[in-house]
């Protein structure tokens, strides 16, 4: 009978991964901390930081800023990206393969070269420091990230659907909405989500082309980090794991008890 | 010429022309523009890109970049494989568990982590107190040296090489192993032989990504590294910042890209391009 010994690779497996988990083990309870520096076990714990990153300017005005752009790239983005999906899936036109390349390029281009790019080029448009001028930015790359999605999910939608619909009489627009749109759903949420996360981190572009006013949070934690490393730092890390969390793992258990019930209609 | 815009506007054109356009005039033209300043601040002429190579301490940084990049890469390599092989080959609540952590991790801010990692090998931190009580005196510096940039690349870019191996490992059929074992093949010498060579597709794309992603690292040599061996990046930020040099940066931009698109056109001819994120 064919044996082999799996115990050695998967705890080799789930040593590293504790590895790749290990700073959140270390950026939570920094969170919580009383100590006025990097300091790690914590010497006392409190909510402090937390209440500071909550209402202190400096850290509101930066999260306030972030979630706008974020809303705003997500939106233009999504308007942008899902009829090129669409050409891209349903269309073979001349050029497609090479539109298909320069829509993926800016997955490609590092993000300095774009900082150094934009922060002459919006100079010159007097986009700089504006809200506009960053949307405008996160939306390019963001751009190969929701097309991936959304063009993923294309690929899989049953067309027998629409011909359906349209058998019986429905106009193409009707079809769209009330088809294709619903079915598209859950792709639009996720590719959103991605969209708006990927705006949220951006960090390189934001410190050469956000203003005073327009600091996003990336901003303000890089340079909270030259400064003095304030130990709000913390807290502000710890809101953002807990977004992420949220948003990658509550679907995924959602997923789990669905796939389960799905499997035992019983229960 | 009207009825031809008029048969362009029902094509699939106007489906993906406002992307394109988009993307042309916020991405392309930006770009060449950094291209043009690159041959043209101040003077016109090669003289920004002469100027970069004719510099040691230009040129020692750029080696150092690809260096680095090579280091993070095979570290990486060798970590997320065996994270990978279990959560493909073995699946069921292990694998779950293992693809969560890592999603999580990847989408965890380059910031967060770069962060935690500040806090982990600080001088107050966990590993300075433990080399302390192991008797080591006086306490090394571990932050702002090199090893304390790698180390914190190759831990945030590991959830790449992992996603993108599992992705490849998926599709590889279980069986083929068990028949190299019915055959009479060692697990050794049926992974080196059958398991190994499938997953080079996921070892090739994984290595790519990270390499260039790692060309390009900005925020996490600054933070962390030492003064001493800037990466490019960092190089093109002081000079925008500090010396407000648009000439020098763009060239530096220039070559950075270059070498960039190069490893990719590279990549392409030999795997093809389309693969790369499907």
């Amino acid at each position: 009978m064919y044996s082999e010994n799996t115990l050695p690779v998967k705890l080799l497996a789930v040593l590293i991964a504790l590895f790749i988990a290990a700073p959140m083990f270390v950026v939570i309870p920094m969170s919580f901390s009383t100590a006025p520096s990097l300091e790690f076990p914590p010497p006392g714990y409190w909510l402090g930081y937390y209440e500071r990153f909550f209402t202190d300017r400096n850290w509101t005005l930066p999260l306030f800023n972030s979630i706008v752009i974020g809303l705003g790239t997500t939106v233009l983005t999504l308007v942008l990206a899902a009829p090129a999906a669409f050409a891209l899936v349903r269309h073979d036109f001349r050029g497609k393969a090479l539109l298909n390349l320069a829509l993926m390029m800016p997955l490609v281009v590092p993000h300095i070269v774009m900082a150094l790019a934009y922060y002459s080029y919006f100079g010159m448009l007097r986009l700089v420091q504006s809200y506009t001028g960053l949307i405008l930015a996160h939306t390019c790359l963001s751009m190969p990230v929701a097309i991936l999605i959304l063009t993923a999910a294309l690929k899989t939608f049953d067309r027998n659907l629409e011909r359906a619909a349209a058998n019986l009489g429905s106009r193409p627009l009707t079809t769209f909405r009330l088809i294709t749109l619903p079915v598209l759903k859950p792709a639009f949420l996720v590719a959103g989500l991605f969209v708006f996360i990927h705006s949220f981190d951006e960090t390189v572009i934001a410190l050469f082309i956000s203003g005073r006013d327009t600091t996003t949070l990336p901003r303000q934690m890089f340079n909270s980090f030259l400064m003095q490393a304030d130990p709000v730092l913390s807290a502000a890390s710890s809101v953002l794991f807990t977004a992420v969390l949220i948003a990658v793992a509550v679907p995924a258990v959602v997923r789990a008890v669905r796939g389960k019930r799905a499997v035992s209609p019983r229960s | 010429m009207g009825s031809s815009v008029s048969r362009l506007l029902r094509g699939p054109a106007v489906l993906y022309l406002p992307a394109a356009l988009f993307l042309l005039v916020f991405f392309l033209v930006p770009l060449f523009n950094v291209a043009w300043m690159s041959f043209t601040e101040p003077d016109t002429g090669f003289g920004n890109y002469t100027a970069f190579f004719a510099s040691s301490f230009d040129v020692g940084v750029l080696l150092n970049t690809f260096k680095t990049a090579a280091i993070v890469t095979l570290i990486s390599l060798i970590f997320a494989y065996p994270v990978a092989y279990v959560a493909a080959r073995y699946g069921g609540a292990l694998g779950s568990i293992l693809l969560l952590v890592v999603t999580l991790s990847f989408w965890t801010s380059f910031l967060v982590r770069t962060y935690a990692w500040m806090v982990i090998l600080g001088v107050k931190g966990p590993i300075t107190a433990a080399l302390i009580m192991l008797g080591w005196s006086p306490p090394p510096q571990i932050l702002f040296t090199t090893f304390a940039s790698t180390f914190a690349m190759t831990h945030l870019l590991m959830p790449f090489m992992i996603l993108t191996l599992y992705a490849v490992m998926r599709r590889i059929d279980g069986t083929y192993m068990r028949a190299a074992a019915g055959l009479g093949a060692r697990p050794l010498k049926a992974f080196t032989s059958i398991y190994l060579p499938l997953s080079l597709p996921g070892i090739a794309n994984g290595s790519v990504l990270v390499f260039i992603t790692c060309l390009g690292f900005y925020v996490t040599p600054v933070l962390l590294g030492s003064p001493r061996d800037k990466m490019i990046a960092g190089r093109i930020g002081d000079e925008i910042e500090q010396m407000l040099n648009f000439g020098g940066a763009s060239a530096m931009a220039i070559v950075l890209l270059v070498a960039t698109l190069g490893l990719f056109a590279l990549y392409s001819r030999f795997f093809g391009l389309d693969k790369l994120w499907r």
